[in-house]
């Protein structure tokens, strides 16, 4: 058998309900505190891809900058319903730099 | 005694004919104003003679009279407290007879000739004593008991033994109705004193320096060498090792360094109050002074003269300490001498046989059967400072040490800029005694502290090598098990290797203390590190509360060291507390 990971998104409600419709394991929070111990509980419980919205992750940047340095889970930034903050791109553009030397984006 | 004729001047050197009665290491007199000097080479009846004073205004022509007595210093009561020059000259005396500064040919008398003891014997008429036997005792100082010995070479029955206030020459004994003893004996000072053998040391010299006790330690009747540049710390370590080693008797040998240093220790030591006995360290101290501006020759005697003391003192069973700062002054100092005396240079200018000289000096330190009946031990311990220029311990004085002493505790100039003091290098420091100081550690204070020092220490090296990867690309690169690697280390060495030598409680601290301590900052890391996998976040850990506590714990006073198990306990609930909230228990 293959061995499969689970795919999860967290952000505010309105923002990644719809993801249920895609198969993906939604969980909703509201703050910090509680998306934290959210993104470590998934990291922990065989969640290979984790979206998380941009508002929720700016507020833990701690917990996304944890799971940088390691290969699962990817912690994937998206914008919310509000539109964007940017956080995403930027992180990409970054790595993009580090990896190649200047942003070819 | 014939009369020689100076036929050289060469500043301390003088060149004498019609010396053929004279032998090598004879003590002459030069002059008529009756200069001390020691003759250190003899071709045919031409004597080279070191003068101990200023030779200014000698001149071929002028006498030299011999005393056909080698360099010799005098033992008895009244060493104590005591400051000499590098001939055993008491300075005290000389203030008085001559102000503030040494006039040439003074005569003083080594030893108080005037100074009543009370003498109090050990043996009785009709006892047998052999050579280095106690026949009685002078309570010399409130700390020290003076043990009055059966010099070298002589034994037999005592015949009669006096008790009461006498001065150092008056007689006390009389051993087969002829050999008459009187408190006082000499001895030349660059022939060691016999015992009757030598022993293996094998406990550990409590400094009451947390880096030379844990990492570094140096047994009672070792040897250490500290050699570290300009202003990283060498003399302030002498200072501690002079105030706190737990030795019975310390000398302390001023060599060519500056005079204000001198000064330190007589204004500091004789406020430092022993906490053993309440009383004065002063009490068990002497001092040679031979500052820079003192004359060259007598620099390279008082080497000699600090260690027949502390053989002395060693021989009455005691354990001494000599500290020896600098020898690379002494170095120079035979340096200038051979230098004069035309002899082929060696490395650096420095005379062939500087190696064999310091080994002589050293070789003269270790725990010995003493002589005498009673096989009492005594054990001297010789800390050198070496002042390699520009600290670059390739040089002939720094090599010539390390070859024979067993511990090398390295300054470092890098951690004296840091204000990391004391400045002594873990990383290229070593001690030989290692093993032995583990097993006595393991005996006397905790068996897990030689697991604890190895532990401490091989983070300490790993750290060395994280900080070139954190010099190269950030620390923010590093896994977060190596930042709080680098985090644990920060904190042995700066909670426990930084100590303050100006601060009343941290200035000393205990086997016991060091034990407890060196457990707290290594529980940190090791909890800290369970809480990691945990999943606690690296930043809560950094900033717990607890921290402050452990980096205060070198102020506790020794008989509070409960207050560190406290914070061991405080640490455990913080971190018990951090898993709970931040970490993710059920996973």
């Amino acid at each position: 058998m293959i061995y499969m990971f689970k795919v999860g998104v967290i952000g505010d409600k309105d923002s990644v309900l719809a993801f249920k419709a895609l198969g993906v394991h939604v969980f909703t929070v509201s703050e910090g505190d509680e998306a934290r111990k959210m993104v470590d509980t998934l990291a922990r419980t065989n969640y290979g891809v984790i979206f998380i919205t941009e508002q929720i992750a700016s507020l833990i940047p701690d917990t996304v900058e944890r799971y940088d340095k390691e290969i699962i889970p990817a912690v994937i930034l998206i914008p919310s319903n509000q539109g964007t903050l940017d956080i995403g791109i930027r992180r990409i553009n970054e790595n993009v730099e580090k990896a190649v030397g200047s942003n070819i984006l | 005694m014939k009369v020689g004729k100076i036929i050289k001047v060469s500043g301390p050197l003088v060149v004498a004919e019609g010396m053929d009665e004279a032998n090598v290491y004879d003590v002459v007199l030069v002059s008529d104003n009756r200069l001390v000097g020691e003759i250190i080479e003899m071709r045919g009846d031409r004597a080279s003679i070191q003068v101990y004073e200023e030779t200014t205004g000698i001149g071929p022509g002028d006498p030299v009279y011999t005393t056909g007595e080698p360099l010799s210093v005098e033992l008895g009561p009244g060493l104590l407290e005591a400051m000499f020059d590098g001939i055993q000259r008491p300075l005290e005396e000389f203030r008085v007879k001559s102000g503030d500064f040494m006039t040439r040919g003074t005569k003083v008398d080594n030893l108080n000739r005037e100074k009543k003891w009370n003498f109090t014997p050990t043996v009785k008429v009709g006892d047998v004593v052999e050579e280095g036997d106690v026949i009685g005792t002078v309570q010399e100082t409130p700390l020290i008991l003076h043990k009055i010995l059966v010099p070298i070479g002589v034994r037999g029955t005592v015949t009669s033994i006096e008790e009461g206030e006498f001065t150092v020459v008056d007689e006390i004994c009389v051993l087969d109705g002829e050999k008459r003893l009187q408190m006082m004996q000499k001895w030349p000072v660059r022939k060691g004193r016999p015992f009757k053998k030598k022993l293996n040391p094998d406990v550990p010299l409590l400094t009451g320096q947390r880096v030379i006790d844990t990492f570094f330690p140096v047994a009672k009747g070792g040897t250490a060498a500290i050699p570290g540049p300009f202003g990283s710390g060498k003399t302030v370590v002498q200072h501690q090792l002079a105030k706190w080693a737990d030795t019975e008797i310390v000398v302390y040998v001023g060599c060519g360094e500056r005079g204000n240093e001198m000064t330190d220790v007589l204004m500091e030591f004789p406020e430092i109050i022993d906490p053993a006995t309440g009383e004065s360290l002063m009490k068990r101290t002497v001092l040679i002074a031979n500052t820079s501006n003192m004359p060259v020759a007598a620099r390279e005697a008082s080497i000699y003269t600090g260690i027949t003391l502390a053989e002395y003192f060693r021989d009455m069973g005691y354990s001494v300490a000599i500290m020896a700062d600098s020898t690379s002054r002494w170095a120079e100092a035979l340096r200038e001498m051979s230098g004069r005396l035309e002899e082929m240079p060696g490395d650096e200018g420095y005379p062939a046989y500087l190696a064999s000289r310091a080994a002589e000096f050293y070789e003269r330190a270790g725990k010995v059967i003493c002589k005498g009946s009673d096989n009492r031990e005594g054990a001297i311990t010789v800390i050198g400072a070496v002042s390699p220029p520009g600290g670059d311990i390739s040089e002939p004085v720094s090599q010539a040490t390390l070859r024979i002493v067993k511990v090398f505790w390295g300054l470092d100039h890098a951690l004296s800029y840091k204000r990391h003091f004391p400045a002594i290098n873990w990383l290229n420091s070593y001690t030989l005694y290692q093993t032995k100081m583990d097993k006595w550690m393991a005996e006397n204070i905790d068996k897990d502290f030689a697991k604890n020092r190895a532990k401490a220490m091989s983070l300490l090296q790993e750290e060395a090598s994280l900080q070139e990867i954190v010099r190269l690309v950030g620390r923010d690169s590093l896994s977060y098990e190596d930042q709080l690697k680098l985090e644990a280390t920060k904190s042995i060495r700066e909670d426990y290797l930084q100590q303050n030598a100006f601060h009343d409680t941290d200035t000393f601290c205990s086997h016991a203390k060091q034990n407890k301590m060196l457990k707290l900052v290594l529980e940190f890391y090791d909890l800290g590190m369970k809480a990691l996998e945990k999943g606690v976040y690296l930043k809560d850990i950094e900033k717990m509360k607890v921290r402050e506590k452990i980096a205060r714990s070198k102020y506790i006073d020794e008989e509070e060291l409960y207050k560190i198990d406290d914070i061991i306990t405080e640490l455990n609930g913080a971190i018990e507390k951090l898993i709970q909230e931040g970490g993710i228990l059920d996973a």
